[in-house]
C-alpha cells in the first residue's frame, strides 16, 4: 500500500473514530511534520511544542476534513498557521527566539554529497518565504499544485519562489565550501 | 552548547503519544454530551413546573426557578460549545451522542407531558407535548444524519483497504 493510500486510509479511520488509527497517523506524519517546524523555526525544542499544538488542531479538525487525500496539505497548512503563530509572538517577546535561528547555522558543513541534513542547515539563512517552499516541495516531497495550496498563493508564484530558494541556497552552500 | 543532530527525525515522543490520547478521548466526548443533555432536559423540566403551578409563584421563588433554568441552559450551551470547538465528535461518537439525545429527548418530553397533564391545562399538555414531540423528531433527524455519515465512511473504509490489498 503506497504511504498515500495509508495516509487516507488512517484519515478515514480517524473519522470514523477508531482511536488507535490516531497514533498510527501522528506516527507516519510527526517526523515529516517535526522536520517542517524545526526547519521554520530553528529550535528543536520549540518544534516540539508546535508539532504538538499541530496534532491538537489535526484532531479537533479532522471530522471536518472532507476529502482524506489532501491530508498532507491540510496537515502543512496548520503546520504554517502555528509556525506564524509562533513568530507574531517571538516578535512581541524578541529576546526569547535570538538564539534560534543560530540553531541552524550551527549545523556543521561536510565534505561530499549534499545531504538533507545539509540542506537543512542552509535553509537557516533563507528568508522564511523562501525556505518554506523549499521545505515544503524538497524536503516533504509536496506537489507544486499542494505547495500552492498550503501557502495560499497561485502555482506559478510557488515556481518562482522555488526558483529564487534554489538559487539562493546554491549560493549560501557554495560559500560553505559544498561547489563541487 | 549546541545539541547534536537537530534536524533528525526523532518519532513520536511519548508526551506527544498521550497528549493525542487525552485530545482523542472517547470518554471526555461523552461526558460534555451527557452534560449538555442534562442541562437542556433539567431546564426544559423546571420551565414545565413553573408554567404549570396554578397560583402565581412569590418573586423570590421565580428567581430561583429562573436561576435554575438559566444554569441548565449555561450548561448545555458550555455543553455545544465543547462539542463544536475542542471535542467535536467522530462519526462512531456522533451515533453514540445522537442514540443518547434520542432517548432522553423522548423520555424528557413523556415527562413533561405528564407533569402538564396532571398539573395544568390543556394547552400547557399540548404545548409541552409539541415541543417533546419536535425535540424527538431533532435527534432522530442527527441520529439518520450521523449513520449515514458513518456508513459513508465504513463505505471508503473498505474501498480504500480493498484498493491497497
Amino acid at each position: 500500500m503506497s504511504e498515500d493510500s495509508r495516509s487516507g486510509l488512517l484519515v478515514v479511520r480517524c473519522q470514523l473514530g477508531e482511536r488507535e488509527a490516531f497514533g498510527e497517523l501522528a506516527g507516519l506524519w510527526h517526523d515529516a511534520l517535526w522536520r517542517y517546524v524545526r526547519a521554520m523555526v530553528g529550535s528543536p525544542h520549540v518544534a516540539d511544542d508546535l508539532a504538538q499544538d499541530v496534532w491538537v488542531a489535526v484532531a479537533r479538525g479532522l471530522p471536518r476534513l472532507r476529502e482524506p487525500d489532501r491530508f498532507a496539505p491540510w496537515l502543512f497548512t496548520i503546520a504554517r498557521r502555528a509556525v506564524a503563530d509562533h513568530r507574531r509572538e517571538a516578535y512581541r517577546a524578541p529576546q526569547t527566539s535570538a538564539g534560534d535561528e543560530a540553531d541552524v547555522a550551527d549545523n556543521g558543513s561536510l565534505n561530499g554529497l549534499l545531504t538533507t541534513m545539509e540542506i537543512e542547515a542552509g535553509l537557516g539563512e533563507l528568508p522564511p518565504l523562501e525556505r518554506e517552499v523549499l521545505i515544503l516541495f524538497h524536503l516533504q516531497d509536496l506537489s507544486l499544485a499542494s505547495c500552492a495550496e498550503v501557502l495560499g498563493v497561485p502555482p506559478g508564484t510557488v515556481k518562482s519562489r522555488l526558483h529564487r530558494a534554489r538559487r539562493t541556497l546554491r549560493e549560501i552552500l557554495t560559500e560553505r565550501g559544498h561547489e563541487r | 552548547m549546541s545539541e547534536p543532530d537537530h534536524g533528525a527525525p526523532r518519532g513520536m515522543p511519548a508526551e506527544l503519544e498521550r497528549a493525542l490520547a487525552a485530545e482523542v478521548s472517547l470518554r471526555s466526548r461523552m461526558r460534555y454530551v451527557a452534560v449538555g443533555l442534562a442541562g437542556g432536559c433539567a431546564a426544559g423540566l423546571i420551565a414545565v413546573l413553573w408554567a404549570t403551578e396554578p397560583r402565581a409563584l412569590p418573586v423570590r421563588t421565580q428567581a430561583v426557578f429562573a436561576g435554575l433554568i438559566a444554569v441548565g441552559l449555561a450548561w448545555a450551551a458550555v455543553a455545544a460549545w465543547a462539542l463544536t470547538r475542542r471535542r467535536p465528535l467522530y462519526a462512531q461518537d456522533q451515533v453514540v451522542g445522537a442514540r443518547l439525545a434520542l432517548v432522553v429527548s423522548a423520555v424528557t418530553g413523556i415527562v413533561g407531558t405528564v407533569l402538564a397533564a396532571a398539573r395544568g391545562t390543556t394547552t400547557a399538555v399540548l404545548t409541552t407535548a409539541a415541543v417533546g414531540t419536535v425535540l424527538t423528531a431533532i435527534a432522530g433527524l442527527l441520529l439518520a444524519r450521523a449513520r449515514s455519515r458513518r456508513r459513508e465512511l465504513l463505505r471508503l473504509r473498505d474501498v480504500l483497504r480493498g484498493g491497497g490489498a
